[in-house]
């Protein structure tokens, strides 16, 4: 920050001067041949950044201080409040919802939210994405990218020190590449197809070359709790430690290190001292404790035996009561990910051969008419009142609220799936099914978790098309075997969700989205069904679309490009879109979340403190 | 001497045969551990995975990795995270489960004889009526719903104590037993309750009989009546139900250290079935088999301590 500025800032008003300290740290590593990151003077000035000139500071600069770095150089003196947060100290005891045990905490082998909400604790990445869910540095100070979108040049955060004492370098940053690259070592190796190489050009330099530009690299790669391909591994301690222990107390850059871990009774965290923003983490200790039953989790909060809960989804018939409980706060945003009703093309009466055509000739194909009748029929909005307790908002497509910038409420009204009891009826019977008569009893196949939410489901089709579905409960290991061999009538079914629109499109709406029906062409189902070119959806022109937005740094080219993937998915219903979830983050009243630590599907508690 | 060879010999095979049971019966139901643990990750992972944990080898000789690795005391590695091996699993849980199991057994065994030994020695007073009515309700209500009542009851609103976890006996002896009152109360009523059934019918049988009579008409202090002459005789079908209250006590605590948080073999053997976790599954039934086995195989040795007239020769 230079005099000139420091000597403003310091005759403003407090919330004057947070605007622009927070304005100068998204864009204090300008560049100076385009001083303005593409945009113009306008678009810079005024009360408050637009979203698209903040996205566009973020991308284009990539820059993070920490604020106490900012204020350090400009010789402001911290506030009270932040002065008690800094000191707040204690030990915040966490339930972990819906589970029996942290299994891991080793970012190779993590394959479940709850347990990067832990490990984003302890490891950091070389992003990580803020409460608006942009990414910004971590152990990356700043980057630049080629002129092709090939070559991103990070440089790195220096004076950083491992829980075990080594130093940080660029050398940890390879080692974590080689290591999971590897299938034979992670389960993630998948998000680093596109990354052909990482080299360290000195300590502080690391240097990444792309096979093909890709937007979501920043955010799903990099990114130290949803990337976990490239969340960084110390290559000493787990040649010292061993894999087992690694995965259950790994050795990280992040503000809090592992000191306790029994699989299935906890774990503890202690601050770690000597994290690069000392103003981190506030609370001394945290244990966390996975607590698998709805009931003693409530109780857990209620009597203050834990002060937050993590992990898996609060139930939903638990918000009202907590909400009513003057000791709790219940703080509700957004949620990722999306949910649905799989609709299997290859079965009667579902059967679409060839998503191709548009719409309207779609529409003439009795399987097609069957599946809008069902995608229409759907009463998202009773649907969410009795089955999520009104905790929820309406899906029409992969995009959710969580993707922010990229998601857009217009699809509501304009989708071919909106609400129409008596137009689906038509088109019901126009299939062949008049009043639902004739109408196979078709399974829906949930999981023992998702059965109440199905059984909702179920009343609604017997209301509104006058058809029976007949629940087919299994446990999540054998519903993701039949999902991924197509053997399923109707699939409740939904993604828990990274921050970009990767995740909903390339994951899971391309031709060969790996849950599009991976195993489709097994001998037996081949045999069954002959040899299968999709399985649940294929549309090419989709195809280019999630292929070329990939590809497409500028977010508003590519919010284009996602906005029209998402309708086409929509319209032609490659699968029932039913909502979206919201998060809910409860804890006791005694301590305090703050905005910028409450990103959506984490846990970061570096920054939670006692009042 | 040579009865109790043989009924060794006969443990050994039923735990044999129910380790292979369990082997095969894994792997005939459906979902496949592999698919669930990739579920969002990358499928070429899959295959490598497959072939470093040897499941891409035909079931019987997966068999017979596993008899080897067993009978060289290897129990294997779980398939998940970070492959931590069963036996530590076991290990860290079998303190919390013995634990909760022994705190849960003297509560249904001191509530249970007391109950039943009043009860029958009051025969047909208000104390009696009130004891039955009791074990009824406890033989009536599930161990959880039981936990769930005691954590709002004690925990939520009286405060007596914490709601979930376990402290192990190096925290302190009070601290221990203060995490485990509620969980062992949750286990060890519903059982308190049979035993209170069968102790008031045995003891009452044994009321009943001349030797009992001639010990009053004798002038013998009514409670050396009933501690030292009927108490004793009427033991021995409790002491029977002792043995498979293990198993009650083993099968209570599985459902109870979900409730109260407890990582205990249950809670390892529930999370081991629900993701499909062979080596974890195999393992713990495996132990919950040898214990029970053993634990009859003691329970008959005990009855030739209560009554030296049983004999197996």
């Amino acid at each position: 920050m230079n005099k000139h500025l420091r000597k403003i800032i310091a005759n403003l008003s407090p919330q004057e001067k947070a605007r622009v300290e927070e304005e100068h740290r998204r864009a204090y590593d300008y560049d100076p041949q385009d001083p303005l990151f593409g945009l113009s003077a306008d678009e810079l000035s005024g009360p408050q950044l637009s979203r698209r000139s903040f996205l566009r500071l973020v991308a284009a600069s990539g820059g993070t201080l920490s604020m106490a770095q900012l204020l350090g150089a400009a010789g402001i003196v911290l506030p009270t409040a932040a002065r008690a947060v800094a000191q707040s100290g204690g030990h915040l005891i966490c339930g972990w919802a819906g589970t029996a045990e942290i299994t891991t905490l080793d970012p190779a082998v993590i394959n479940a939210v709850l347990q990067f909400q832990v490990a984003s604790n302890v490891m950091s990445g070389l992003t990580h994405i803020n409460a608006e869910l942009v990414a910004e540095g971590d152990l990356a100070t700043d980057w630049t990218v080629s002129d092709d979108g090939l070559v991103w040049t990070f440089n790195l955060r220096e004076g950083v020190t491992w829980h075990n004492g080594d130093a940080f370098s660029a050398a940890d940053v390879v080692y974590t590449y080689n290591r999971s690259k590897n299938p034979e070592n992670s389960i993630h190796s998948g998000n680093l197809i596109n990354v052909l190489d990482v080299v360290a050009l000195d300590d502080a330099t690391v240097e990444l070359t792309l096979a093909r530009p890709q937007a979501s690299l920043l955010v799903k790669t990099l990114e130290r709790s949803s990337g976990r391909a490239m969340t960084i591994v110390n290559g000493n301690a787990i040649d010292s430690m061993g894999l087992q222990e690694y995965g259950l107390k790994p050795i990280g850059t992040g503000p809090f290190r592992v000191t306790e871990h029994q699989l299935g009774q906890g774990v503890v965290l202690e601050r770690f001292d000597d994290y690069y923003d000392p103003e981190r983490p506030a609370v001394d200790k945290v244990t966390i404790i996975p607590i698998p039953e709805t009931e003693p989790l409530a109780a857990a909060i209620e009597t203050g035996d834990i002060h937050l809960i993590g992990g898996n989804a609060v139930a939903a018939e638990l918000i009202d009561r907590f909400l009513a409980n003057p000791d709790l706060v219940v703080d509700e945003i957004a949620g990722n990910g999306f949910q649905s009703v799989f609709a299997n093309p290859w079965r009667e009466p579902m059967i679409v051969e060839d998503f191709n055509p548009s719409v309207d000739e779609l529409k003439t194909q009795s399987g097609f008419q069957v599946r809008l009748a069902l995608a229409k029929a759907f009463d998202r909005e009773r649907f969410i009142q009795r089955a999520l307790f009104g905790r929820g908002v309406p899906g029409f497509g992969t995009i959710n609220p969580a993707m922010g910038f990229y998601f857009d409420t217009a699809i509501n009204e304009t989708s071919e799936q909106r609400f129409d009891v008596e137009a689906a009826q038509a088109l019901l019977a126009e299939a062949g099914y008049p009043n639902g008569e004739g109408f196979p009893t078709l399974k829906l196949l949930t999981t023992p978790a998702g059965r109440r939410a199905a059984e909702v489901m179920v009343d609604i089709y017997r209301n509104n098309l006058n058809i029976n579905l007949e629940l087919d409960v299994k446990d999540f290991t054998v519903l993701i075997e039949d999902a991924f061999r197509m053997e399923y009538d109707l699939m409740a079914l939904g993604s828990g969700g990274d921050f970009d629109p990767d995740d909903g499109l390339v994951d899971w709406m391309q031709t060969t989205s790996r849950f599009n029906g991976p195993n489709r062409n097994d001998a037996d189902l081949v045999e069954k069904y002959g040899e299968r070119a999709f399985g649940s959806f294929s549309d090419a022109h989709v195809d280019e679309l999630v292929d070329q937005q990939a590809v497409t740094a500028d977010p508003d080219a590519r919010k284009v490009l996602v906005q029209e993937a998402n309708q086409i998915t929509s319209d032609k219903v490659a699968s029932i879109f039913t909502h979206h979830l919201t998060e809910i983050l409860v804890h006791r009243a005694e301590v305090t979340v703050p905005p910028a630590g409450r990103i959506v599907g984490l846990r970061d508690l570096d920054r939670v403190y006692f009042n | 001497m040579r009865y109790f060879v043989g009924r060794a010999l006969q443990a050994l095979i039923v735990v044999w045969a129910v380790g292979t049971l369990v082997f095969f019966m894994l792997r005939a139901v459906p979902g496949d551990p592999i698919q669930a643990l990739l579920a969002d990750v990358d499928p070429r992972a899959a295959e490598v995975i497959r072939a470093k944990l040897g499941l891409d080898q035909p079931v019987w000789v997966q068999y017979l990795f596993w008899m080897r690795n067993t009978l060289a005391g290897d129990l294997g590695q779980s398939l998940y995270g970070s492959h931590q091996a069963v036996s530590q699993q076991i290990a860290e849980a079998i303190p919390r489960t013995v634990s909760l199991a022994l705190v849960a057994f003297l509560i249904s065994f001191t509530l249970g004889l007391t109950a039943g030994i009043v009860s029958a020695v009051k025969k047909d007073s208000f104390l009696d009526y009130g004891f039955n009515l009791a074990a009824f309700l406890g033989i009536s209500m599930p161990s959880f719903w039981i936990g769930i009542v005691l954590i709002i009851v004690f925990a939520v609103n009286l405060r007596w104590f914490p709601s979930i976890g376990y402290r192990p006996m190096s925290d302190g002896l009070d601290q221990w037993l203060r995490y485990l009152i509620l969980p062992g109360l949750s286990v060890g009523l519903p059982f308190s309750a049979s035993i209170a059934r069968l102790t008031r019918s045995a003891m009452l049988e044994v009321l009943g009989q001349d030797y009992i009579t001639v010990a009053r008409s004798k002038g013998l202090n009514e409670r050396r009546v009933i501690f030292r002459h009927a108490l004793r005789n009427a033991l021995i079908p409790v002491v029977t139900v002792m043995g498979i209250s293990l198993a009650l006590l083993f099968s209570g605590s599985v459902v109870v250290e979900n409730v109260f948080a407890i990582k205990g073999l249950g809670r390892v053997l529930i999370q081991g079935i629900l993701n499909r976790d062979y080596p974890v599954v195999q393992g713990s039934i495996l132990l919950v088999a040898v214990l029970l086995v053993f634990m009859n195989l003691a329970v008959d040795m005990l009855y030739r301590l209560i009554d030296p007239r049983i004999s197996y020769d």
